[in-house]
């Protein structure tokens, strides 16, 4: 009687089991069919190189060695090559903007502009409607306007050249008094002026556009490493390898050719180890041109120090 | 000395080349203050690899030397294809035919061969009958001469300038002394294996001009050279008990080392040459004696009841090295060469004998006897870094190239064949058989010649 009793028990229980199992089984099959993800490359970087790709847009170095230069003509000096605009009065016109500023006609931006500090104290934001394709954050209206003060032209620009791009105005149902553009205009020194010397240099001296410091990758290291192993001739069955640790600094052209012969600057006084200098330098010679390295990189490989180290060679 | 030696001025251009490197290295003194920021690089890893040289042969002066010029190509190239450090390039992928040694060689047509040194030479014929063999060591990625010398020998020694050359060569590219101009002395072996006829023999280190010593009348063991290079020591069974004997190479004569009662055996030279050291037998075990050859005094050593003989001076004769079973099995003991406490330096598994102190000092090598093989190795003086080279059925009775950087040993397969010498490097690469006439046992390897 008990026995019968547990059997239906047995029963009952062996068909929830197998209930909920299949309930479990059929209805998480689904999300088992992870698809694998497709593999996608991954760089890891230390916080030493994040650091520096993500340095570039207000705390660049500042200690570049050459100087901004836009123009070449007589050198000129720029005491803040950025032109910050700093107090500017809110300019009083009744209600009405400033004018549109031409949009496209300068595509190409001479000045890198990289931190746009006028971006700050963009003083309005009115509803003006910017029909520019640009990106809008590129293009700072007034920075704009400033250039093109800058370009000599201190005549209303805008009139002048009104016409074709004048169409948003219309749109934006405001009496445009043509005796006030001249209100409009800012009558100031530029403070922003070309910097000119006798040799271009679109570099500027804080951060950069594109907003990542030129850093010599580890890609790059990797293969001229990879360049240097694979022509670095190391006697077999060498002693005392520890004591064959050459450094070869070298001097590269931006072409890639070394500027100048390649120069042991570790000692070591034995034979041996003059063998083993003239084994590296080999190698260094031999590995010209480092096609490798990019030219963005080239303050940073300009120079360069080499360790030779056979010490991992011959652990036994 | 057969061959005298001057050494050749570099090439003009080459002396411009070294104005240019010396310009650099001033401009280097400035660069660290030029170059704020340098990028390090650190390369561990490189080519284990033989360096590939070139060895195009000589040019001859006169037609008559063509051979000579051919042949002396032909020895440096074994040479250095035999330690094992290099890889000298067939001669049929020269683009280049080296006419004119005083030019420079067209680099770039090197460089695509892959060669990375560069030796060329000429032998021409003086008016005096005498050969002047002259080369030049190029190093083909920077276009320098390495080293040049000239020499003058009468012309059947051509083979002794082509092993002075490649020791040069060798010396120059790796830092380490060559060991080319040596000879190696040796029980050379005929005859059926139970009636061997035993003689002392005497060859190139190559295998090339080899020489009999004795006739093979008695049985001769363990030769051994003076740092003289003039006479060896060894063992023979003459009349009655074995004697260490001293032989002079030239002359012929040879004359029975001390006169003691009972059986001297195992003989070697101190390093000065001064003296010889070996085991005298003493009842049932054997103790080590050294004798001084000028004043004939001889000095005990050790005086245990044990068996202690194989003794190897220390290259500044400051203390020896051999083998005892004082503590049971044979082992390796160090101790001062005038005598005094003796250190065990073997420790591993198996019994040690036959130890030998390399020239350089660093090592001692010995055979191994254990698990049923004889093994070649070496450890340091006081012990430790203990590396077998070569092991096998039966490999016995290493000596040390001149540089210290190679082992020559005999090794006998067993059965019915005989023994045979080869060379291994002390990293236990390289291993390689030395040309003999015949069978060959007991080799060892004289200093330099030169």
């Amino acid at each position: 009687m008990k026995l019968k009793f547990d059997k239906n028990l047995a029963a009952s229980v062996t068909l929830h089991v197998l209930v909920l199992g299949y309930g479990l089984v059929s209805f998480s099959s689904r999300s088992l069919e992870a698809p694998p993800p497709e593999s996608m490359p991954v760089d890891i970087i230390s916080a030493d190189q994040l650091s520096k790709i993500t340095a570039g847009i207000k705390s660049g170095e500042k200690d570049k060695p050459k100087p901004l230069v836009e123009k070449i003509t007589d050198a000129r000096p720029v005491d803040d090559a950025v032109g910050k605009i700093t107090e500017k009065k809110e300019i009083v016109t009744a209600s009405a903007p400033e004018p549109p500023p031409k949009p496209v006609e300068k595509p190409v931006e001479k000045k890198p502009d990289p931190p746009k500090p006028v971006a700050e104290d963009k003083p309005k934001d009115e509803p003006k409607p910017i029909e520019k394709k640009p990106d809008p954050p590129k293009v700072d209206p007034i920075a704009e306007a400033l250039k093109s003060e800058d370009t000599k032209k201190p005549v209303p620009k805008p009139e002048a050249k009104a016409t074709p791009p004048q169409p948003p105005k219309p749109k934006q149902e405001r009496t445009f008094d043509q005796s006030k553009i001249a209100a409009l205009l800012d009558k100031r020194d530029p403070t922003r002026q070309s910097i000119t010397g006798t040799a271009l240099n679109s570099s500027a001296s804080l951060g950069t556009t594109r907003g990542a410091a030129a850093t010599l990758s580890q890609s790059e290291l990797d293969a001229m490493r990879a360049r240097l192993a694979s022509l670095w001739n190391v006697q077999p069955g060498v002693e005392h390898p520890e004591e064959l640790y050459v450094t070869v600094r070298i001097r590269l052209n931006p072409d890639r050719r070394l500027a100048a012969p390649p120069q042991v600057v570790s000692s070591g006084s034995s034979a041996r180890y003059q063998a083993a200098a003239e084994a590296a330098v080999r190698a260094v010679l031999q590995g010209q041109p480092y096609t490798m390295l990019r030219d963005e990189t080239y303050e940073q490989w300009k120079y360069m120090d080499i360790d030779f180290d056979p010490k991992q060679m011959f652990r036994s | 000395m057969p061959v005298t030696s001057f050494s050749l001025p570099s090439l003009p251009l080459n002396r411009r080349d070294i104005l240019i490197g010396g310009a650099g290295a001033a401009a280097s003194l400035l660069l660290p203050s030029l170059a704020g920021a340098q990028t390090k690089l650190q390369v561990t890893e490189g080519n284990v690899a033989p360096l590939p040289i070139a060895i195009p042969n000589f040019v001859a002066g006169s037609p008559a030397d063509g051979e000579v010029g051919v042949g002396v190509a032909q020895v440096i190239t074994n040479n250095l294809k035999r330690s094992g450090l290099f890889a000298p390039i067939d001669q049929a992928a020269f683009i280049e035919k080296i006419v004119n040694i005083d030019a420079a060689p067209q680099f770039q047509s090197w460089k695509t061969i892959n060669a990375q040194a560069l030796v060329t030479g000429r032998i021409t014929r003086q008016g005096d009958g005498r050969l002047k063999a002259e080369f030049r060591l190029w190093d083909v990625t920077s276009g320098q001469q390495l080293t040049g010398q000239q020499y003058f020998t009468s012309p059947e020694y051509w083979r002794r300038i082509a092993h002075i050359i490649s020791d040069q060569i060798y010396e120059r590219l790796t830092g380490d002394k060559g060991y080319f101009d040596s000879r190696v002395v040796f029980v050379d072996e005929t005859g059926a294996k139970e009636r061997r006829v035993k003689r002392l023999a005497l060859m190139d280190q190559d295998g090339a001009n080899v020489r009999y010593l004795t006739r093979g009348s008695d049985l001769v063991l363990t030769p051994r050279f003076s740092p003289s290079t003039q006479e060896i020591t060894y063992m023979e069974f003459g009349q009655g008990d074995p004697r260490v004997y001293l032989r002079n190479i030239e002359t012929g004569q040879s004359e029975i080392v001390g006169n003691f009662p009972g059986m001297s055996f195992a003989p070697r030279f101190s390093p000065d040459g001064q003296r010889v050291i070996m085991s005298l037998q003493q009842g049932g075990n054997s103790n080590l004696f050294v004798m001084d050859l000028r004043s004939k005094s001889t000095t005990r050593l050790t005086d245990t009841p044990a068996i202690d003989t194989s003794p190897s001076y220390a290259p500044d004769g400051t203390r020896i090295c051999f083998e005892s079973d004082r503590g049971g099995k044979p082992q390796i003991y160090v101790m001062p060469a005038t005598g005094g406490p003796a250190q065990r330096i073997s420790f591993g598994e198996g019994s040690y004998s036959t130890p030998v102190w390399s020239p350089r000092g660093d090592y001692i090598a010995f055979t191994k006897q254990g698990a049923g093989q004889f093994s070649i190795g070496i450890m340091k003086p006081d012990g430790s870094g203990e590396r077998i080279l070569t092991s096998g059925f039966h490999n016995e009775g290493p000596t040390f190239a001149p540089n210290g950087r190679v082992l020559m040993f005999f090794r006998d397969p067993g059965g019915n064949s005989g023994p045979s010498l080869f060379t291994v490097d002390i990293s236990g690469r390289n291993e390689q058989q030395v040309p003999t006439p015949g069978f060959a046992s007991d080799p060892a390897w004289s200093p330099l010649l030169s």
